[in-house]
């Protein structure tokens, strides 16, 4: 960061500086800089990590151009450093009651130091002999300008809080300081308080200079409490001179033409000191600060008054009572507040709306409805603001937005009032606004009438969405989307009927009954053409002029209306339309991904509003993961993928599978396109980019159908009823097929589409597929699991080519394992699934051995049997996670039996945490699908919102308690968080991250965890079920930290990220890699340690991450690095080659946990 | 909160920039997330046509005077058609420093006055005085309402 803004600071000194005759020089130059150094923040690519670690490398660079320019400094032409500035600031402040020194400084010295976002403390008491001495008062405006700068400094690496181009010697001059220059601790207090002695002087001739003073003294930090005290004292000094003043304020904006100068000096202190109040920290509880701020509405200066409110709603929202109280009578007609909606000042009224909005909605002040319709009335008028902006954020509040933590109660009844309240004017309406807005003047009289607010609204909106300007149409569509969420949430408790409209219908027509003027006219017209003036007709007509909206040239705007549609859409209309938007939207290459994203995000927040539409909102994500597949991020896809399909409830389910699943009949990518990686000529479909995200997806969507098909299609082979016996007797495969799809429709037709992928797709698509397929084959009882057999049985040999022979037609290569590639995956596959045959088979044999011989089953037949059970499980274990407790690899019948041995021994059967299952939070999938079940049956029967809602939010703890990054994602978006910075690189980026590379990094975990394997040994054969596990690991580690959406796939538990792997690979990956990694091969820990807690234990004790902090700031370079704040605490995990692997207590900005970062960084 | 000023010449070199809110590690980001946008939205476009654009919760508006580009960013209360009234602020002091809309050059001669007329439109993250008469006086040092 230090280069690009030193090379960009170097560029803006040379462009100052230079002469204006060369300016063409000055320019090339900065084109030159701008393509060298300056390019990493003109094109958005990162600054070289290098020069950014170094900031110490930095500074002697620095060092070094400054002795090289101060040694130019004798050729006038070159552009003047920091050091020749400051000495100049020296001498000139010596002789500064000279004009010539004066100029001087006005005309060239200040205005160049300007460059630099802050002075360092040696200019001070330059500065502060400037002040006391000088008297032209544009060299003092830049003295307090400094002033102002050194005070809110904050010490650390010459940033301000202000931004800017950092000082350029300040390290150097840092290191002067400790051996005993000026620091900043010598002078800050002699600035404050000089300053403060002169924002204290009554002196009337020289209270500009004293605003100045107070204003500068604002500037310093809030965490210093002896100069907020001082801060303090100084401005409730000045209100209680000021503030007291019966005299009322003029109305109109042409108050500061009349009055004397006593009040008019008074009002420029109110300004003052209501701006510095402003800036003091908020303090709800004291009724001097809250009594001054009341006082405020009532000063003569606009600006004055804008504080005050924001001050009031601000505590308004805190403490809405006392603040009702303070305010008194204030919003009567004829009160202060009344006033201010007619003053010339927006934000003032955009806070007034605020404040009405919490008193009017304050629980405490139940008891006081006349106080509550006061405001409510208030905020109703500001509905017919000429602002575009105060009457938006009216609408919002009347609506129920809040700061985005509002209970859908209060959503709903935002809508309800919305719909159902009547804007009634006070009897003298706008008494001040004549002649002033004609505009405002114009609407007042047309309002005159009482109005049904969503008349008012709906008017307004569509005016506004006729608007050529590009902010009034985001800000519109955001509105409209926000009326689309207290819609949905109505919806969602029942609030809103059919029969609301048709109320306000009636009392639509009761209100204008009695005034039969020409506006009635119209109305009759479109009631005459059946269109009724309902709720419904209102809406329509206004997603009408949204839809034309679309037509915007500014995606931005055109996301916000898609937005607005996405919210706006109705559960029980057509979503056609909608979808062609959307459809011929995604078609533009101008969208960025951010904002795909983002749209994205929208279908999970509408999807936890209305889950019934889980259907709907998966058909549009279908749209986005087709059209530009290598625009968004997959992860939050499989996010909204799994959310619908939990939410879509049983009828739903297949619909929901079938969505996704639409996705693996896409067409592949062209084979030939994945070797021009570099070459990207447009984003379409075919470009190589495009065709690897496609790809990716199809990957994504293949292992999501592996996990959840069993969930969607509600078979579980814990559950089946079908001994496997049965099953056995259908070995005719035709049978079998025919069997299952009538029995189960949607796992039927899943298991085909993997069978096609199997066969179709890449090679990693058809590793997954497969991978997928035994998931399902282990999951699912008979006949399934033979069929999936039966499958792979073929794919492994090659043999039986006549079952697919016309796939092998279309395909033109051998069926068999070595034409697919997959043989050594397959194999372990086939030997775990044999070996459950196996088991099974001689698990009959011993029961029909013993029934015949009535013997009853001796304790070491059942030791043994339950020991091939716990094999078997272990097994099983390996390729996908199952419930420990019910899951039977020896089949139904064997269950007895391992009851009867377990009560013997006492072995727990759930196993509490020495289950694997329980103790990575897998097993809930019992629970959780029964639970599911159970829930969504009720809601299917007896239609109970409430019970819809409470299963909904209930699913928010399960699915989406978890730690991943989409998760964050999801949960930032629909907390309304998301000030950080936007990621400008992810696009033009994606192929030259120096830790992506797909290919080899898929080579190499392969080529890895087979060495890995070999030294392992455990088993015979070329191939085990470990090496499948770790593939599937790899696998996995594609997507990005697939493990999450799964309904079966393990919780990640924080902490549990990055106790292994060391040997495996660099971490360059994710670390849900490294938690799935660890799932894996917990099992190969030995049979001691098998049990995953104790495990975990064992891990904890004995790894012992040692903590540590970090030194310096550190950015990122590549994926697997971890960004650090000063300050900030990790825990350090292993040191390899000068770096340390660490994680942090908590995510930080970007959503990582771990990383690695230099050693030189982080104290141990 | 008005998280950024941002002001850019053509080619995308920052001239002026204040943030207030922004951790430092954000800033570069903010820089090229800016300057990219304007490069792609900017040209051709017509002076003082306003362009919007959003990140998340945040909201951006942006547009060119004379030679410069002017990017604005912030969050809450400060949404698109506050930031508006802002830039308009902004843009009718740095013309009135400049006495037309500014070419670069111009820019960079009233660059201090710049900075001191954008320091009182906003001051610590807020909007303060929108008026340039206001604005005017201030920055010599006036109080704001002559008697």
């Amino acid at each position: 960061m230090a280069s690009g803004q030193d090379s960009s600071g170097t560029t803006l000194m040379d462009l100052i500086t230079s002469d204006p005759s060369a300016t063409s020089t000055a320019g090339a130059s900065s084109q030159q800089q701008s393509s060298s150094g300056v390019g990493g923040s003109l094109l958005g690519k990162p600054v070289a990590p290098t020069a950014d670690r170094k900031s110490k490398k930095g500074t002697l660079t620095q060092i070094q151009n400054e002795t090289i320019s101060a040694a130019k400094a004798l050729n006038p032409v070159k552009p003047v450093s920091y050091a020749q500035l400051v000495r100049s600031i020296h001498e000139l402040a010596a002789t500064c009651d000279q004009k010539s020194s004066q100029r001087q400084l006005v005309n060239s010295v200040f205005p160049k130091l300007a460059v630099y976002n802050s002075v360092d403390p040696s200019v001070a008491p330059s500065l502060l002999m400037l002040h006391q001495q000088c008297e032209d008062r544009n060299v003092l405006r830049y003295v307090y300008y400094y002033l102002a700068r050194i005070l809110s400094d904050n010490g650390s690496q010459g940033l301000s809080a202000a931004g800017g181009i950092p000082t350029p010697n300040w390290d150097a001059l840092a290191d002067i300081d400790a051996v005993g220059g000026v620091t900043r601790a010598d002078v800050v207090p002699r600035i404050v308080d000089q300053l403060s002695a002169e924002s204290s002087s009554d002196d009337v001739e020289f209270h500009a200079r004293r605003l100045a003073a107070l204003k500068a003294l604002t500037s310093c930090s809030t965490s210093s409490s002896e100069m907020m005290e001082k801060l303090n004292e100084i401005v409730f000094g000045i209100l209680e001179k000021v503030a007291d003043t019966k005299q009322k304020r003029k109305k109109g904006i042409f108050t500061k033409q009349g009055g004397d100068k006593e009040s008019i000096v008074r009002g420029n202190l109110q300004y003052a000191s209501l701006s510095s109040l402003r800036r003091l920290p908020l303090d709800p509880g004291n009724q001097p600060f809250l009594h001054r701020a009341v006082q405020g509405i009532e000063f003569s200066d606009p600006v004055a008054v804008r504080h005050a409110l924001s001050i009031i709603s601000e505590i308004a929202a805190k403490d809405p009572y006392s603040v009702a109280m303070a305010l008194g009578k204030s919003a009567q007609p004829g009160g202060a507040l009344q006033d201010i909606l007619h003053l010339h000042d927006v934000l003032a009224r955009v806070y007034l709306a605020k404040l009405c909005h919490s008193i009017s909605r304050a629980r405490v002040l139940d008891q006081r409805p006349d106080i509550k319709s006061q405001y409510s009335s208030l905020l109703y008028q500001l509905l017919l603001d000429p602002s575009d902006r105060v009457c938006f954020e009216a609408i919002n509040c009347v609506l129920g937005k809040g700061d985005n933590t509002e209970s859908t109660e209060d959503r709903a009844g935002g809508w309800i009032r919305l719909t159902r309240e009547i804007l009634k004017l006070p009897e003298a309406p706008s008494v001040a606004s004549k002649g002033v807005l004609s505009k405002s003047s114009e609407k007042s009289s047309k309002a005159r009438r009482p109005q049904p607010l969503i008349k008012l609204v709906m008017r307004r909106l569509e005016s506004s969405f006729r608007s050529f300007s590009r902010p009034v149409l985001h800000a519109a569509a955001r509105v409209v989307q926000e009326m689309g969420k207290s819609r949905a949430a109505a919806f969602a408790l029942g609030a809103y009927d059919e029969g609301a409209s048709l109320n306000v219908e009636s009392l639509d027509s009761d209100l204008e009954n009695p005034m039969a003027e020409a506006t009635r006219k119209p109305n009759l017209l479109s009631n005459g053409h059946g269109g009724m003036d309902t709720i419904a007709g209102l809406l329509a007509s206004l997603m009408e002029v949204v839809r034309t909206t679309v037509a915007c040239e500014c995606v931005y705007v055109r996301a916000m209306v898609i937005k607005a549609l996405i919210w706006m859409q109705n559960p029980h209309e057509s979503f056609e339309e909608l979808k062609s938007i959307i459809a011929c939207e995604l078609s533009d290459p101008a969208w960025p991904s951010s904002l795909l994203n983002d749209v994205l995000l929208t279908l999970h927040a509408r999807f936890k509003a209305t889950p019934d539409m889980a259907v709907t909102l998966l058909e549009i994500a279908r749209i986005f993961a087709t059209k530009v597949p290598g625009k968004i991020d997959a992860d939050v896809l499989q996010l909204l993928w799994k959310t619908c399909l939990v939410g879509a409830g049983p009828d739903g389910k297949h619909t929901a599978l079938e969505a996704v699943t639409i996705v693996l009949d896409l067409p592949p990518p062209q084979p030939g396109s994945m070797s021009g990686l570099t070459s990207v000529d447009m984003v379409s479909a075919s470009d190589p980019k495009s065709a690897m995200a496609l790809q990716r997806l199809v990957q994504a969507a293949v292992w999501f159908l592996g996990e959840n098909a069993n969930y969607a299609a509600s078979e579980y082979a814990w559950e089946s009823a079908t001994p496997p016996g049965t099953a056995l007797m259908m070995l005719d495969a035709d049978k079998m097929v025919a069997a299952a799809s009538s029995r189960n429709p949607t796992l039927a037709s899943a298991l085909t589409r993997l069978q096609r992928c199997a066969f179709s797709g890449s090679w990693e698509i058809r590793i997954a597929a497969v991978q997928a397929l035994t998931t399902i084959a282990i999951r699912s009882g008979e006949p399934y699991r033979l069929q999936i057999y039966e499958f792979l049985h073929a794919l492994a040999l090659g043999g039986v080519q006549s079952n697919f022979s016309e796939l092998q037609l279309s395909n033109g290569e051998n069926q068999g394992a070595s034409g697919t590639g997959l043989g050594s995956l397959i194999i372990p596959m086939l030997k775990v699934l044999d070996e459950m045959y196996r088991a099974q088979d001689d698990l009959a044999r011993d029961i029909r051995q013993h029934d015949n011989s009535k013997q009853e089953w001796s304790d070491e037949e059942l030791k043994e049997l339950y020991e091939t059970h716990e094999r078997l499980l272990d097994f099983v274990s390996l390729f996908c996670f199952v419930p420990r407790a019910k899951y039977l690899p020896l089949g139904p019948t064997s269950a007895k039996l391992i009851e009867i041995y377990r009560n013997r021994h006492n072995i727990s059967a759930s196993g509490g945490l020495s289950d694997p299952a329980v103790a990575t939070g897998i097993s809930d999938l019992m629970y959780e699908s029964k639970e599911v079940q159970k829930e969504t049956n009720t809601v299917q029967s007896g239609i109970d919102p409430d019970l819809a809602m409470a299963w909904a939010a209930g699913l928010e703890d399960d699915v989406w308690a978890n730690n991943a990054p989409a998760v964050d994602k999801v949960k930032d978006f629909l907390a309304g968080a998301g000030t950080d910075a936007p990621d400008v690189d992810d696009e033009e980026y994606m192929n030259s991250r120096p830790s992506v590379g797909y290919d080899d990094m898929w080579a190499k975990t392969i080529l890895e965890t087979y060495d890995a394997e070999e030294d392992d040994g455990r088993y015979s054969g070329g191939s085990s079920p470990e090496s499948t596990g770790s593939v599937e690991t790899s696998i996995s580690s594609h997507f990005g930290g697939m493990n999450y959406p799964s309904l079966f796939s393990s919780k990640p538990s924080s902490h549990g990220a990055t106790q292994q792997t060391i040997r495996e690979e660099p971490p360059s990956y994710s670390t849900s890699v490294l938690q799935r990694k660890e799932s894996f091969e917990n099992p190969l820990a030995g049979r001691g340690g098998r049990s995953f807690g104790s495990h975990e234990d064992e891990d904890k004790s004995s790894g012992n991450p040692q903590s540590g902090k970090a030194l310096y700031d550190f950015t990122a370079g590549g994926d697997d690095e971890l960004n650090l704040i000063t300050g900030e605490e990790v825990e350090i995990e292993y040191e390899v080659d000068g770096w340390y692997y660490v994680k942090k207590r908590r995510p930080g900005r970007d959503g990582k946990m771990a990383g690695l970062v230099p050693v030189l960084y982080v104290s141990s | 909160m008005i998280l950024a000023v941002l002001f850019a010449n053509s080619d995308g070199n920052i001239l002026i920039e204040r943030f207030h809110g922004v951790p430092a590690e954000e800033r570069l980001h903010w820089r090229s997330f800016l300057v990219k946008l304007g490069s792609e939205n900017l040209k051709g476009s017509k002076n003082e046509e306003l362009h919007v654009a959003s990140h998340k919760s945040v909201s951006i508006v942006y547009t060119t005077i004379g030679d410069v580009c002017l990017y604005i960013v912030g969050k809450d209360e400060y949404d698109e058609l506050a930031l508006a009234e802002v830039i308009f602020a902004i843009t009718s002091a740095v013309k009135d420093v400049c006495g037309k809309p500014p070419t670069e050059r111009l820019f960079l001669d009233k660059y201090g006055r710049i900075c001191l007329c954008l320091d009182e439109i906003v001051w610590q993250g807020l909007l303060e005085n929108t008026e340039k008469d206001r604005v005017r006086r201030l920055i010599r040092l006036k109080p704001p309402v002559e008697p």
